[in-house]
């Protein structure tokens, strides 16, 4: 399961990242392994998608997103 | 000489709020050599003791992604500096500390900087900064850079900081610094240990080192990562992150239950899925509103009329004085009349940066590129092109100022080259009087398409830009959601003056000296054989007419047979207002044509057909833009081959869509017929965009079939 197919509101941890353009920007911005994400929403045409990590909001497009594996852990209250 | 002092800091943390707060108005900006971006350097004096403060360009990390971010990277890994101020956001302290971790690795002495403790207090948070400090290893200061609260006492540490050499504290785990024992036993250098470990040759900045080092330290890093079951670039990292995790659990305290942020709240409605899109049309709406509609034409006028009132009045001064009538009309008509054409933009361009910056101030610009990037990805771009494009339907100049916003050089590049195809506001008086006068029953069909094909044309050259010249390069987008903030009047005062102030300059000495060189040429001519001064009516006998029935031949194919016709387009560079203008000189008509366009519809009938008013009408708006904006887009692409070449690009697509529209124009006669063509033209060429795009469509970002794990070694990272 990718980060793609998280839904706005669902909670999700990072398992691994696979190659991309961005992948070391990424990792830096705190997207690493074992870090939990919170889906916030994706923008009104679809994407790019927003996310909440390390306490702050970041948006990305789907292209990368699919290449962050994850594992979805719940729904935020 | 100061000792240096760098600024380094993620973006968006207050650096260059500091900046200011430190150097006051001593600053100055300066273009340094070699770079696209400005870096900024000023003077810090306390007592006799003097300091060079830098502000570099924010970076995420010391591992760059584009040109801008390597400037800083660069400077840092090169060691440029005496002492480094890291700004630290103590709002967002877990991303922000990443930074502070790699430049820990250095033996530079640093100070830290925490800036928005003001926000962890709102928020209820409990940060121990001496804990903070501890835990760190150097000064940590709580400063608060828009009030300039704690900036003596960081002052203080940074100068009893220099001189220090740091001892690098060993942060990772055993495995990691063994691994980077062996490479710095190469490098004679702990901190370029840390970046080749993490990035490879990449992360060393350009360095020079021996090509035999490069095996060598290439050969240890292979055999290390054997050791690991992480890839290697993520081991730094992720380390990192573990101990700035711990760190912030021991400093950071929040309550159990955290009310929903400000921000949240704003979001919910400003990027919502339904009304995201209606509101950001609104606001887009709302300054082109203030800025070109009645409240901004009402300034500009009030402005345009009391500096004209100003410029008579010296002028009838001048004119006292019995000086040659030469003088008298070249500082009448040369330099006052070509200063009023431009500085009449000042008003509109003032109140547009205002409420860009207010803006960009609030935090909602990175929303709109947030709410656009769908749309802008599919000509290659991203998001945060959209503002300036949509800007340069109002006036190039402040549309390319603002392409600085955008992240990537080729970015920049490539929405600056497109921008002149937007059609500006000064270009719809042309539109009015040939729609008008010659398609009479069509005329908003005709100018609606004018604004089409701009668009058309704009979005083809981005994509032909992309897979000819920056090939392989597709806009990155990962952009950080920064917290709302009330934006500060007078930061964007000062924001807003600080353009203003840059076109002024340039106002007074590059566009003054075009403005002479073309009165001259349009005043100055043979009269009966003799070389003299002209009247306004004698424009035909001025070198500028000698030079339009010169040149008209080259135009003949794309329908000017009248050297009016040529001249008017030639003036269209000092301003595209005065296309309009010159015709009504050149065709006799007294009044104001610019205002009341049907006063030149009998001439224009007479003189043009149909086809060949529409081939005059997209020449005028695709060809080189006015001085004003030639000149901002010299500014921006920081190259005069660059700049050559768009202006020839953008001078041959014109005459090869004018030579398209007049000769298949030709064809067909008739008001009707030749409009329909028009717009059966465009659904074409709309339709060719279609296809175009969607056989390119995907980024490379997606790297969908790419089975390479660890450092991606495509063509366009190999690069840098």
């Amino acid at each position: 399961m990718t980060l793609k197919d998280i839904r706005p509101g669902e909670k999700c941890i990072i398992t691994s990242i696979n190659s991309n353009n961005l992948r070391k920007r990424i990792i830096d911005m705190g997207l690493t392994t074992g870090t939990s994400i919170l889906v916030k929403k994706t923008a009104p045409l679809g994407d790019p998608m927003e996310i909440l990590v390390r306490g702050y909001f970041l948006t990305l497009r789907k292209a990368e997103a699919r290449t962050i594996e994850v594992e979805r852990t719940g729904v935020f209250a | 000489m100061g000792i240096k002092v760098a600024l380094v800091g993620n973006p968006n943390s207050g650096k260059t709020t500091l900046f200011n707060g430190l150097t006051g108005s001593n600053q100055y900006v300066g273009n340094w050599p070699g770079v696209t971006v400005e870096k900024k350097s000023g003077k810090y004096v306390l007592d006799k003791w003097e300091a060079d403060i830098i502000d570099l360009p924010g970076i995420y990390s010391l591992s760059t992604i584009s040109l801008e971010e390597e400037v800083t990277s660069k400077f840092v890994i090169e060691k440029n500096m005496d002492v480094i101020i890291n700004i630290v956001d103590a709002s967002n302290l877990e991303r922000n500390l990443f930074l502070t971790h790699q430049l820990l690795e250095t033996d530079i002495p640093i100070v830290i900087a925490l800036n928005c403790m003001d926000i962890i207090e709102k928020r209820n948070h409990k940060l121990n900064v001496t804990k903070l400090e501890q835990l760190l290893g150097v000064p940590v200061i709580a400063i608060t850079a828009s009030k300039k609260k704690g900036l003596l006492e960081l002052m203080h540490h940074v100068q009893h900081a220099a001189g220090n050499i740091r001892t690098v504290a060993h942060h990772y785990d055993e495995a990691t610094e063994s691994s980077i024992d062996r490479l710095s036993a190469i490098t004679n250098d702990r901190f370029l240990a840390y970046r080749y470990f993490e990035d490879g040759l990449q992360g060393l900045a350009g360095i020079k080192i021996d090509p035999k080092m490069v095996e060598v330290l290439a050969l240890i890093r292979a055999d290390e990562a054997k050791r690991f079951s992480l890839d290697i670039d993520m081991i730094l990292p992720n380390q990192r992150y573990d101990r700035i995790l711990a760190i912030c659990k021991d400093v950071l305290k929040k309550p159990d239950y955290e009310k929903e942020s400000m921000t949240d709240r704003i979001d919910k409605v400003l990027t919502n899925r339904w009304l995201g899109l209606p509101i950001f049309a609104l606001i887009m709406f709302s300054v082109f509103f203030m800025a070109f509609g009645p409240v901004g034409s009402w300034v500009t006028d009030g402005f345009v009329w009391a500096i004209s009132q100003f410029f008579g009045w010296i002028s009838s001064g001048i004119e006292t004085l019995g000086m040659a009538p030469w003088v008298s009309n070249l500082i009448e008509n040369g330099i006052f009349g070509g200063l009023t054409s431009v500085v009449g933009f000042l008003p509109q361009l003032a109140i547009l940066f205002l409420f860009l910056s207010l803006l960009e101030d609030s935090g909602y610009m990175s929303r709109a590129a947030f709410l656009m990037d769908r749309v802008m990805r599919r000509f290659g771009l991203s998001g945060k092109s959209f503002i300036p494009m949509l800007l340069g339907f109002g006036c190039s100049v402040p549309a390319m100022a603002s392409t600085r916003t955008l992240d990537r050089d080729e970015d920049r590049k490539i929405t600056t080259m497109i921008i002149p195809f937007m059609s500006c506001g000064a270009k719809a008086p042309i539109y009015a009087i040939f729609a008008g006068a010659l398609f009479p029953n069509s005329s908003y069909v005709v100018v609606f398409s004018m604004y089409v094909l701009g668009i058309v044309v704009a979005i083809l050259s981005a994509v032909l830009f992309k897979k000819t010249i920056f090939k392989g390069s597709s806009a990155n987008y990962l952009m950080e959601l920064p917290e709302y903030r009330i934006p500060t009047v007078k930061n964007a005062i000062l924001h807003t003056w600080d353009r203003v102030k840059a076109f002024l300059i340039k106002a007074g000495t590059v566009l003054l000296s075009a403005f002479i060189i073309i009165w001259f040429l349009s005043y100055f001519g043979f009269v009966d054989g003799t070389f003299r001064l002209l009247q306004d009516t004698e424009l035909e006998f001025s070198l500028l007419g000698y030079f339009g029935k010169f040149i008209l031949p080259v135009f003949h194919p794309i329908g000017f047979n009248d050297w009016r016709a040529a001249v008017a387009i030639l003036t269209g560079f000092v301003a595209k207002e005065s296309v309009v203008g010159t015709l009504g000189i050149l065709y006799g008509v007294s009044g104001n044509v610019v205002e009341n366009g049907s006063l030149l519809f009998a001439n224009i009938r007479a003189a043009f057909t149909p086809a060949q008013a529409y081939a005059f009408m997209a020449f005028a708006l695709l060809g080189a833009p006015c001085i004003a904006a030639l000149s901002a887009m010299s500014k921006e692409l920081h190259s005069r081959k660059w700049f050559v070449f768009t202006v020839a690009y953008e001078m041959i697509v014109a005459y090869a869509v004018a030579f398209l529209f007049y000769q298949l124009g030709s064809l067909s006669l008739g008001d009707l017929l030749s409009t329909l063509f028009a717009v059966a033209m465009i659904l074409l060429v709309f339709a060719s965009i279609r296809r175009i795009i969607k056989s390119k469509g995907r980024t490379c970002g997606s790297c969908a079939k790419c089975v390479i794990k660890g450092t991606c070694h495509s063509p366009e990272r190999e690069e840098k």
